[in-house]
């Protein structure tokens, strides 16, 4: 069989059999957790989850272009999913992280308005060539009306494309994403920091103070690490490309939610695992 | 949409690039041991050899995977093959001598779930994900031992967290900051793995599709990475262990990268000896 004739048939059905197995094997994990560390671990374990869904959930939200944006013949940021979810994720762990002084609450939050920043500057910046640079206006290809200003769209698009540009509501959808990606991402740093500075000196017997940067550094790579397995599965979810949260791709997200939680699950697993074992 | 690339046939088969890939990475990470033995940092470079050869490999996984049409974009796959790869690399450093065969068997198992979770959960349906997933979270987790092998010298937990600071030249003090994990060095291993496979297939697809200079690609990618880790080794390991280290990544990437520009100088329809900047006539 060749890969020609194998097209990926990628469509918005749900299998129901893997959703369950997704469940059945995240509730396993959990377990394994409980288990290994029953107090710290699991709890950590929870955040990283909640974490991980607020990623693969906020990735929806961006407005992907990818190649055929670039040529000005899709709606949204020219590049991939799983560089621009990257790039919103790190500025919201970078932001983060610097915060994570101040509390969890606090450390989420900037780590949100990070990623929301982020996205700002680049929507802006992406309609900023799109109209001054390549000329042409914002339309969207996937709805008759943009559903936050109500402006139409259908005269604006030039034929031959799926819109171009990118829309009032595209915009919204970016930061709204950027914030949920930035405060997942944060979040799971947050867990591991917390969990790395309360078990490694024992572990690696030396004082507190010795080893923060070993839970620095290892919390952050872990965190890095989950955000891009979660946004290259949500990616994978989209198949490429998406207008934002008005476009009919936006209703396939109960299946990266599963996905994104089990993998959560999995990596945060093996996260505990290593100041458990 | 999904962006269409054509598969072409030829080359050596995938099984038997896996195989190799597979075994050179593992023999070239337990060479570096000894280092143990002799006490000695001068077969670090064993590392270096390691990523290539885990890179090469990969970089074909990513080529049959990518001939399938995912729609993200070549780079997701090398994203996710590091992004699940440095879980596994970092909890196997904490089993010693037999860290590479268990970041091997984590790894497998962690791509196992992922690619089940794309190819079911996630309604890919692409018949080689849930293996290719697989490999690739194999090769993040191999070529990032790869690089801590060649900066630190060692693979083992204890070795990457923990260097040592000379006060005044003489006094030496253990510190855990000057160190492979706890001086943040992998997050740059973590890119410079993650640019070196996920650019040869990018730069070579298309209808002009060579496996052999998209290999030799991989290979000049691989020794220009282990070029800016073997600079990096200079601050952890012995000056002479790091000077073998980069001569051996300069000779590999002047040779590979000389061989590139003849393979592609083979497969292009034409094409002109331009100098970079041209001579201006009249001075």
């Amino acid at each position: 069989m060749t890969a020609i004739a194998a097209k990926p048939a990628a469509g918005s059905a749900i299998n129901t059999t893997a959703m369950v197995v997704g469940v059945v094997l995240l509730i396993i994990l959990l377990g394994i957790a409980y288990v290994v560390s029953p107090g710290l671990g699991l709890m950590a374990l929870i955040g990283v989850i909640i974490g991980g869904v607020l990623i693969g959930f906020g990735v929806h939200f961006v407005p992907v272009g990818g190649a055929p944006a670039a040529m000005g013949q899709a709606p949204g940021i020219a590049t991939g999913v799983a560089m621009l979810a990257a790039g919103a994720g790190l500025a919201g762990l970078f932001g983060g992280a610097w915060a994570a002084d101040q509390g969890l609450v606090i450390a989420v939050i900037t780590g949100g308005v990070g990623g929301g920043m982020m996205m700002a500057i680049t929507c802006m910046m992406v309609n900023f060539v799109y109209v001054f640079g390549m000329g042409i206006p914002a339309a969207s290809g996937k709805v008759a009306k943009d559903p936050i200003t109500g402006d139409t769209q259908p005269e604006y698009k030039s034929q031959g494309t799926e819109g171009h540009g990118l829309p009032f509501v595209s915009f919204v959808g970016g930061v709204i994403g950027g914030v949920l990606g930035g405060a997942g991402g944060t979040l799971i740093y947050l867990e591991l920091l917390g969990l790395y500075k309360a078990t490694l000196p024992t572990v690696m017997n030396a004082s507190a103070a010795q080893v923060l940067p070993i839970a620095i550094s290892v919390a952050g790579t872990f965190a890095i690490g989950m955000f891009l397995v979660n946004a290259v599965l949500t990616a994978y979810n989209i198949t490429g490309t998406i207008e934002g949260p008005h476009d009919p791709k936006f209703k396939r997200w109960p299946r990266a939610i599963v996905a994104s939680a089990v993998a959560s699950a999995l990596c945060g697993l093996v996260a505990i695992l290593i100041v458990t074992i | 949409m999904t962006v269409k690339v054509e598969v072409i046939e030829g080359g050596v088969p995938h099984p038997k690039i896996l195989v190799a890939g597979l075994v050179c990475t593992l023999v070239c990470l337990y060479l570096s041991y000894l280092n143990v033995y002799t006490n000695t940092a001068y077969f670090s470079f064993f590392g270096g050899l390691a990523v290539i050869a885990a890179l090469i490999w990969g970089s074909n996984t990513i080529k049959v995977l990518c001939s399938y049409g995912i729609g993200t974009g070549v780079p997701s796959a090398g994203m996710i093959a590091f992004g699940s790869g440095v879980i596994a690399m970092l909890l196997a450093t904490k089993f010693g001598i037999a860290a590479p065969i268990v970041a091997l068997v984590l790894a497998a198992v962690i791509g196992l779930i992922l690619g089940y979770l794309a190819n079911d959960v996630l309604n890919m349906k692409i018949p080689v994900m849930i293996q290719s997933l697989t490999e690739l979270a194999v090769v993040g987790a191999l070529t990032l031992m790869g690089f801590a092998v060649l900066i630190t010298g060692s693979f083992t937990f204890t070795g990457l967290t923990t260097g040592s600071v000379t006060l005044f030249g003489a006094l030496s003090m253990p510190s855990y900051q000057v160190s492979f994990i706890g001086g943040g060095l992998t997050a740059v291993a973590f890119l410079l793995g993650a640019i070196a496979i996920q650019h040869p297939f990018n730069a070579c697809l298309g209808p002009g599709w060579k496996q052999d200079r998209m290999l030799m690609l991989t290979a000049e990618c691989g020794f220009l990475s282990m070029i800016v880790a073997a600079v990096m080794s200079f601050a952890l390991i012995g000056t002479g262990a790091a000077i073998i280290s980069l001569v051996i990544a300069l000779a590999g990437w002047l040779y590979t990268y000389c061989e590139y520009i003849k393979l592609s100088k083979r497969d292009a329809y034409a094409w002109l000896d331009s100098k970079p900047i041209p001579d201006v006539e009249g001075h």
